[in-house]
């Protein structure tokens, strides 16, 4: 007749797990499974340039380095003000945190304009996926990235108009913790890629 | 079962099985032909028995789709069926379409079939698992459009749940990625390319996320665990389903003559394809180890944790073996490739569909679980035809290494005849596994006409 | 989680970011330069190790999570940066 559930207190999560970082444990499922994608991607890049060296050496100089440069430090602030966003909520500086989450969007922003100025640049001068092997990779690699850049705002935008109608406390902010997890992993991201397709030679 | 209409469902569920005794019959045909080429010939020659198999299968899985949308979308919505009469004309409807056309596919040379049925309007027929006639693909459209109108009423005027959602996205989106079945252009690399947005968009794709909703469902039902638990759980699943699978389309892209970052964009992404296999089956285990109720059905707990490993075996881990691109180098269009195909149609959702019908066919009939006898039936039939199955992927791995090795990569490459030859061993092995997969199936209908004292619904 | 109501936090992740943008700051120097071979290589790999190290444990806070948790996070930068690293050797040798 009926299949019902048993009216059981919930197991508690915490008893069953190591302890695991702030922040939803699906969100840091999800994180892991895009590190393993994008360390996956950077291990390939990284076997393509050892048998295609003189190439990669060869076509690095053209890339932008300021605006990855720029970039890189947008992405550091925007962390540094998702990390000080879920402090204040911390201890309750509710305006604060609403603040300080609004810098991070800009930051995030920003990234994508300079990014799409540095995109245009390099279809203007007919480079595209199929250029050469360099290429492709840069552009594919950075794209991803450019997408989650893109999905970490979205999240970050939905915790900010959550924020802003009060709805965390100091007592209860693990939506915004679990925000703020993704879009640090979009930082760690970066802070290999820079160095990897545009400095590294 | 809470709702009268869930009862629709139990037509699609027998046609189903039904349609799957045909599929496995078709197979050992095909088996057979093998290493007796002329078996058959040319009542029955083996371009139209696999069409038979291929189409089968998916016909069934559909049915068996259909018939787990039925049952589990009234009682995830708290509400009946928008309407039962349409879910049964549907059935007819499909069935007698499915019919017709296998009866085509028997009785009319292909060429006439398609002469007759309109193909010079739309070309559409000659590819592969897409062989049906215009009038029939027009017909499943038809027929899918209906009954997803019938199920997202349904959810519309309910509760919306987690599983309702991703169950209805999965159908939504097999529906829609069928369309490209009709889209079939003169560039062959084209065709090829589009041909991948039904076959892997679903069965890597969509049919994921229905095979997740309906696991967490019976999941939810058996072992009583917390509905938020299993729910979080199916949203990581799908997640990683789609962020993988749709890029990893991919890895069909290597040789077609699409551009050759595709073995980079294919190989990256369609390896990680096996996670979410992965997910589910930790998921299957951990939710049943941390059950709150030890459900009667323990044939539908067998089947259930049964799904996440062959799916992981068949889909994540033989897949993952000839997805990288200088191994799928050598290994395309092989029985490597057969042999993964098997072990993942099975694993996933062959027994996906026999998961649910395990657990939602008793209650239909009025208790909560078989005797013990019939379940016990039941089981010998789960281990039969999955231990065979198993059997048969090893021995098409082995004679697709054979095959690899042979004809392709060995110093005097071997013409492809040649190197059949040097496999058939291997081809009776499989077709003798494949005689006793028919057994368990067997069994496994034997089954559901074994009395005895059954367990009453709680 | 016990969070005691200070700027102490705030102090410190303040100075975690000073560095790390000074850390890419001597990453673009050494990209200005053109500078190439195994001292930049392993410079800059330095660089980028200690940068998502300070993310990792300042920012992500997994210093507030167990050791499987660092182990597995940590471990995939380590794990990243070591794959680089050998094929930069070998693409010199």
């Amino acid at each position: 007749m009926t299949e019902t559930l048993t009216g059981d207190a919930p197991v508690s999560r915490a008893a069953a797990l190591p302890r695991h970082p702030p922040g939803d444990l699906a969100i840091w499922v999800f994180i892991l499974a895009e590190l393993l994608a994008f360390g996956v991607f950077f291990a390939v890049y990284a076997v393509t340039r050892m048998k295609n060296a003189a190439l990669f050496d060869a076509m690095q100089p053209n890339l932008d380095r300021n605006a990855g440069a720029i970039n890189t430090v947008l992405l550091l602030a925007g962390s540094w003000c998702v990390a000080r966003s879920v402090d204040s909520i911390a201890r309750d500086a509710r305006p604060a945190s609403v603040r300080w989450l609004g810098a991070a969007i800009a930051c995030g922003g920003g990234f994508l304009v300079v990014k799409v100025f540095e995109y245009a640049a390099k279809f203007a001068a007919g480079i595209n996926l199929a250029t050469n092997d360099f290429y492709m990779f840069y552009l594919s690699l950075t794209f991803f990235h450019f997408m989650h850049v893109i999905l970490g705002m979205a999240i970050l935008i939905a915790v900010w108009i959550k924020a802003r109608a009060g709805g965390y406390s100091a007592a209860d902010h693990r939506g915004m913790e679990t925000g703020a997890a993704y879009w640090h992993m979009v930082d760690l991201v970066w802070i290999i890629l820079f160095p990897l397709v545009y400095v590294m030679r | 079962m809470q709702y009268k209409s869930q009862a629709v469902a139990k037509p699609y569920f027998i046609a189903a099985l039904a349609l799957f005794v045909a599929q496995i019959l078709f197979g050992l045909i095909m088996g057979l032909q093998y290493v007796w080429g002329d078996f058959l010939f040319p009542h029955i020659p083996f371009n139209v028995a696999r069409m038979v198999h291929t189409n089968a299968l998916i016909v069934w899985l559909l049915m068996g789709f259909m018939g787990a949308a039925y049952y589990l979308v009234p009682e995830e919505a708290e509400t009946e069926l928008h309407s039962p009469k349409l879910a049964i004309a549907l059935f007819w409807i499909f069935l007698v379409a499915a019919g017709l056309t296998v009866v085509g596919y028997l009785t009319v040379p292909y060429a006439t079939l398609a002469k007759v049925t309109g193909n010079d309007l739309l070309p559409t027929m000659g590819r592969e698992f897409l062989e049906q006639p215009l009038l029939t693909k027009a017909g499943i459209v038809v027929v899918a459009l209906a009954f997803l109108f019938n199920i997202t009423m349904t959810i519309l005027k309910g509760r919306k749940t987690a599983i309702n959602t991703v169950l209805l996205l999965g159908l939504w989106g097999l529906a829609v990625m069928f369309l490209f079945s009709f889209y079939n252009p003169d560039n062959l690399v084209k065709d090829k390319f589009y041909w991948w947005w039904v076959v892997h968009l679903w069965v890597e794709g969509v049919w994921e996320l229905i095979l997740g909703a309906i696991l967490a469902f019976v999941l939810i039902k058996i072992t009583g665990v917390d509905r938020e638990v299993i729910e979080k759980w199916l949203y990581v699943i799908i997640t990683l389903t789609l962020v993988t699978g749709i890029i990893g389309t991919g890895h069909h892209y290597y040789w077609i003559g699409t551009p050759e970052y595709w073995q980079v964009w294919g190989s990256i992404f369609s390896a990680l394809e096996p996670i979410p296999f992965f997910a589910m089956t930790l998921f299957a285990f951990n939710m049943v180890n941390r059950r709150r109720r030890e459900h009667p059905n323990k044939a539908a707990t067998l089947w259930a944790l049964g799904t996440g490993v062959m799916a992981f075996l068949g889909a994540g881990v033989w897949g993952f073996l000839h997805t990288l691109a200088p191994v799928n180098f050598y290994t395309h269009g092989t029985q490597i490739t057969a042999a993964h195909g098997h072990m993942a149609f099975y694993g996933a959702y062959v027994m996906v569909n026999l998961t649910i019908i395990s657990y939602a066919m008793p209650l239909m009939r009025g208790r909560a679980a078989n005797s013990n006898k019939s379940q016990v039936t039941e089981m010998w039939g789960f281990w039969l035809m999955t231990v065979s199955i198993v059997f048969i992927t090893l021995f098409l791995t082995a004679a697709g290494i054979l095959q690899v090795w042979l004809q392709r990569v060995s110093d005097n490459p071997m013409p492809f005849m040649m190197a059949q030859d040097q496999a058939s061993l291997f081809y009776w092995l499989r077709e003798w596994t494949g005689v006793v997969f028919l057994v368990g199936l067997v069994v496994y209908l034997a089954s559901f006409f074994i009395k005895g004292e059954e367990k009453a619904a709680a | 989680m016990n969070v005691t109501p200070t700027r102490g936090i705030a102090r410190r992740l303040d100075l975690v970011f000073a560095f790390l943008v000074a850390a890419t700051g001597v990453t673009w120097l050494v990209g200005e330069t053109g500078s190439a071979g195994p001292a930049a290589v392993a410079l800059i790999l330095g660089l980028a190790l200690v940068k998502g190290w300070l993310v990792i444990r300042e920012f992500m806070l997994l210093r507030r999570a167990s050791l499987l948790w660092n182990l597995v996070v940590a471990g995939w930068l380590v794990l990243i940066l070591a794959t680089i690293a050998l094929t930069y050797w070998k693409a010199l040798r």
